[in-house]
């Protein structure tokens, strides 16, 4: 190979390959986003999995808890929700992620050799952009920062614990306010189907998490991307699994809970 | 869990429901009519025989019918306050099946009806008016005077307080 031929050679691995792989690559993540995103085909892919636990715990119900706390069980079934809920989001969680990982190992597998090309090539962009490393890990780290965290209570929008980092407004008028706000969205733009996820607002968004009785809402400065969204969605799973809230419940309890919360970010 | 208390002021527009929180928590008073569009949402914290409790108050848009109201402004109220105009006939022809509409449908709650601007008419005028409708009113306020204001707010609280 003379060394025009070389570069041509590189020039076909650059681009040509690559693109071809990364087209690929990108028609894979565009139809998992869809199933990720599409209520529908979320539900066809997570529904069976939910509806063969809970047939497998309704079987077990009746020889492992007895027939009296099955009774029990239906009567009280606010609090069995209540109960179950963080967990069967987990369990929801934990199978998309499984299939992304399961994908991402996948493709790491088969493009190992492109990746590096890749690598060489956003060196090459790099250099002739201009573009400092600094800069680019710069813009990588417009990270998201957990403000303020409310614990409300569905329906009368009563504050049931708060914890913020900062000193802000009046946190019982905000949860009442939230509430009216999440509860005229939702009837009158949703049809009471769905729920409010977030609010956005210049430079902060209000994320919503539902639970039965109650909802959590953080403000969050920064980007709130699907990874750290994700991870927030955890620690809110956790948190509600770890501290269920009763009539017993106290104020101060919780918010310390929440305070660590904001701190262990 | 803790003491405060979501509280709802119902009833047509321009009964003076805004009008009665506003003299109640800032102690003001206009006679420009400002009107409330969706809900306006307040605090008070007072104490009551060394016991302490938060209102948290939803001034929600005026309606001539209670079933029209979005029933999330009305969700998780522990007390109501009906409020009509004595000098608007309209405002209160319908309270009987208003009220029994909140009993049934919040059955835990506790409710006060209050007709404002008693400082439009003679005091012993409003009294007979109403009980020749037989119509029960509870307290006779006025948020341009001041007159009864706190009273109201106050009772409510109370009853809320014995509650528990
Ligand atoms: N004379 C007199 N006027 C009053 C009194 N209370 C309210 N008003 C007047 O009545 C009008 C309506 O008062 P608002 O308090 O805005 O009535 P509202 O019930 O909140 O009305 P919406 O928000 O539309 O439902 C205003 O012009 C007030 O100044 C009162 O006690 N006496
Ligand atoms: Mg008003």
């Amino acid at each position: 190979m003379n060394d025009s031929e070389k570069l041509q050679r590189l020039k076909e691995l650059l681009l040509d390959e690559d693109r071809d792989f990364a087209q690929k690559i990108l028609h894979k993540l565009e139809s998992l986003d869809q199933t990720i995103q599409t209520p529908e085909k979320l539900s066809e892919k997570v529904n069976p999995i939910i509806d063969k636990k809970l047939d497998v715990f309704v079987e077990e119900i009746p020889t492992k808890l007895g027939p009296t706390i099955a009774d029990a069980l239906t009567k009280s079934q606010d609090k069995v929700v209540e109960a179950l809920f963080p967990i069967i989001g987990k369990m929801i969680k934990k199978y998309i992620q499984q299939e992304i990982n399961q994908l991402t190992e996948k493709i790491n597998s088969q493009v190992q050799d492109t990746f590096s090309i890749q690598k060489w090539q956003r060196k090459i962009k790099a250099f002739f952009s201009g573009v400092s490393e600094q800069e680019i890990i710069l813009s990588e780290i417009n990270k998201a920062k957990l403000e303020q965290i409310f614990v409300i209570e569905k329906g009368s929008g009563l504050l049931i614990a708060s914890a913020s980092n900062s000193e802000s407004i009046d946190e019982d008028m905000i949860a009442g306010m939230l509430t009216a706000i999440k509860s005229f969205v939702e009837d009158a733009f949703i049809n009471g189907q769905q729920s409010l996820e977030s609010i956005q607002y210049e430079l902060s968004e209000i994320y919503i998490q539902n639970f039965t009785s109650y909802y959590i809402a953080v403000v969050i400065s920064g980007e709130l991307n699907t990874s750290v969204k994700n991870e927030l969605e955890n620690k809110l799973f956790d948190f509600a699994q770890k501290n269920p809230i009763s009539e017993t419940t106290t104020k101060e309890e919780l918010s310390l809970q929440l305070k660590t919360l904001l701190a262990n970010e | 869990m803790n003491n405060s208390k979501k509280i709802v002021l119902i009833g047509h527009f321009g009964v003076g429901k805004s009008s009665l929180v506003r003299r109640y928590v800032q102690n003001t008073f206009t006679d420009n009519y400002m009107v409330t569009i969706g809900v306006h949402i307040v605090k008070k914290e007072i104490q009551l025989n060394q016991k302490s409790i938060t209102l948290i108050i939803w001034d929600i848009e005026g309606k001539d019918d209670i079933k029209k109201v979005r029933a999330s402004y009305l969700i998780g109220t522990s007390g109501f306050i009906y409020v009509v105009d004595p000098t608007r006939p309209q405002t209160y022809e319908h309270i009987t099946s208003e009220i029994n509409f909140i009993t049934t449908q919040y059955p835990k709650a506790k409710y006060l009806t209050v007709a404002n601007k008693s400082d439009l008419i003679e005091p012993e005028e409003i009294k007979r008016l109403f009980d020749s409708l037989q119509i029960k009113i509870d307290y006779f306020a006025s948020a341009k005077s001041g007159d009864e204001v706190s009273s109201v707010f106050e009772n409510l609280a109370q009853q809320l307080l014995d509650n528990v």
